[in-house]
């Protein structure tokens, strides 16, 4: 059980820090490439390749939108692979497993976001630097690290059982999780806020409420935000041109003004 | 629009850049996003343009190590036409960090929801359809197939987004650029920069409050109440203080960690 963990383990790390890290595709680690990848480490590729077809119809409805990196389908899929074909069981038995695992993975991984967004200060600093090979080097390292902490759960859990798993996230005060969630749906302020504090213009700062209004209470989607957004843009470039050509109008005015001038006198 | 060549100096940064735009998930985090990617994506931009400038090259490391969220795909795009925006920036002086700020925060809203719908709204669904039809037969093909659609295709488009991102960029400063309108230009894209802000501030900051006061007989749902004065108050006052104390010089890492503290204090005691 402890070498077919470890092989696993290894599948796993190399398949989450290849996709999304190094590729960003969020392709290469959907079940339907992990699922016969475990399977084939495992020694039964065609129940891999079936699982995979089961598992990507579960996961396929279940993922984050807007650029964030999806629920975690990956460990689910490996593990749902593991016990099937380790313990024997039926497909069946393995998809079962598949979904709650699936949210156990996600809320412990959920526990290191903090850490890793205090880490945004650091990299900032680096950046100001200005050494891009360290930089990337650097920030490479700190990949390695991401998917590390689930490969280590992944490691127990195939080999140990999912149970002991369960018990010890059912063991944590509930505090723990809601504080952590809660802090990191706020930790999304300070990147906004930077952003906010870089762009703000007394003249035009209202905007922001417009921008937020529509969301808040129209439920508008980003496009046609963007639209709406597009048309006073426009708008005030026109105005704007219209007021930077009469400026100049009068200023080339009052310089051939000047010019007649000199010539009457 | 007059089409300009690309020379092959240019060429060789963009070509790294499409390279580098895979790592649009470098040390991604809830703090800034897919900042990290964004500065290592833009580094053969910015080495080039600056040269020897250290103190324009810091600046614009700086500004591009800012909260950055999109779709991996159109990120190439927006990194190709910052390329542009830097280059101009540099040479002429005639955009300035703001504007270039402002641009970036409004293409990531929109960008993001129309490649969402496109890439994974779509073509994934197509993908994964085909591929699990063969998979589900035992037929490792399928596999491939869902890679290849998939996978394999934002690759492609990268590649052109990031040279159309900068030819783009470049005709349409060019444009503005002779006619004199920068200022005009900067304004409109703080307008649209901070109108974009906001709408993703409504969308993903929230401040979770579950509080409810019990007063006698009758409950009150704290968020209920605020919700019902302002939806998303709470999360618009956090924005505006961390903004306060940002402009007072406070560093990220201890908004940060002030943030984690008051979370985990907060549920501690019942707040959220």
């Amino acid at each position: 059980m402890v070498s077919a963990a470890l092989q696993i383990c290894i599948v796993y790390y190399i398949v989450s820090l290849l996709d999304p890290y190094i590729l960003s595709w969020q392709c290469i680690n959907r079940p339907i490439v992990v699922a016969p990848l475990a399977g084939l480490v495992l020694g039964d590729f065609t129940t891999g390749v079936i699982m995979g077809a089961a598992l990507e119809s579960i996961f396929m409805g279940i993922s984050a939108i807007g650029g964030s990196i999806p629920a975690d389908a990956t460990t689910a899929s490996v593990i749902a692979v593991a016990y099937t074909i380790l313990t024997g069981s039926d497909v069946e038995a393995g998809l079962a497993i598949a979904l709650p695992i699936g949210t156990v993975m996600a809320s412990l991984a959920g526990m290191l976001t903090p850490i890793w967004a205090s880490l945004a200060a650091y990299w900032e600093k680096l950046a100001a630097k200005c050494n891009p090979k360290q930089f990337l080097l650097q920030t490479m390292l700190a990949n390695l690290a991401t998917p590390l902490v689930n490969t280590v759960i992944l490691f127990f859990a195939v080999a140990y059982g999912v149970e002991g798993l369960n018990a010890f996230l059912a063991s944590l005060p509930a505090w723990i999780m809601t504080g952590l969630s809660a802090s990191s749906s706020m930790m999304i302020a300070v990147g906004f806020a930077i952003l906010t504090s870089m762009i703000w213009n007394n003249e035009v700062g209202c905007f922001f409420f417009l921008g937020y209004v529509l969301v808040a209470y129209m439920n508008m989607s980003t496009l046609p935000i963007a639209i709406i957004g597009i048309v006073i843009a426009i708008t005030m470039f026109f105005n704007e041109k219209r007021i930077i050509d009469l400026k100049n109008s009068l200023t080339n005015n009052a310089v051939a003004a000047a010019d007649d001038e000199e010539e009457f006198f | 629009m007059e089409k300009r060549q690309i020379n092959k100096e240019e060429r060789k940064v963009l070509n790294s850049m499409f390279w580098r735009s895979h790592l649009v998930f470098n040390t991604f985090n809830m703090a800034k996003m897919q900042a990290n990617g964004f500065t290592c994506t833009m580094a053969p931009a910015i080495e080039t343009v600056y040269g020897d400038d250290m103190e324009g090259k810091r600046e614009a490391y700086i500004r591009h190590n800012n909260f950055f969220n999109t779709h991996a795909v159109p990120f190439s795009f927006i990194a190709g036409l910052c390329y542009a925006m830097e280059r101009e920036h540099k040479e002429n002086g005639s955009i300035d960090g703001q504007t270039i700020e402002s641009i970036k925060a409004a293409l990531m809203g929109p960008t993001a929801g129309m490649f969402d719908s496109l890439f994974f709204n779509c073509l994934r669904i197509i993908a994964a359809g085909i591929g699990i039809g063969f998979c589900s037969e035992g037929n490792f093909i399928g596999t491939i197939i869902f890679i290849l659609i998939y996978g394999a295709t934002q690759s492609i488009a990268k590649y052109f987004l990031t040279y159309w991102g900068y030819e783009f960029g470049t005709a349409f400063i060019d444009r503005v650029f002779s006619s004199g309108l920068m200022e005009a230009l900067s304004k409109a894209a703080s307008v649209l920069g901070l109108m974009m802000v906001g709408a993703m501030t409504a969308s993903m900051v929230s401040v979770p409050v579950t509080l409810t006061l019990n007063i006698g007989e009758t409950s009150l749902v704290v968020n209920d109440v605020i919700q019902s004065i302002f939806p998303g108050l709470l999360g618009v006052l956090l924005l505006f203080l961390l903004v306060k104390l940002i402009k007072k010089g406070m560093r990220p890492t201890q908004l940060v960690l002030g943030i984690l503290v008051f979370g985990m204090l907060g549920a501690f005691v019942g707040l959220f």
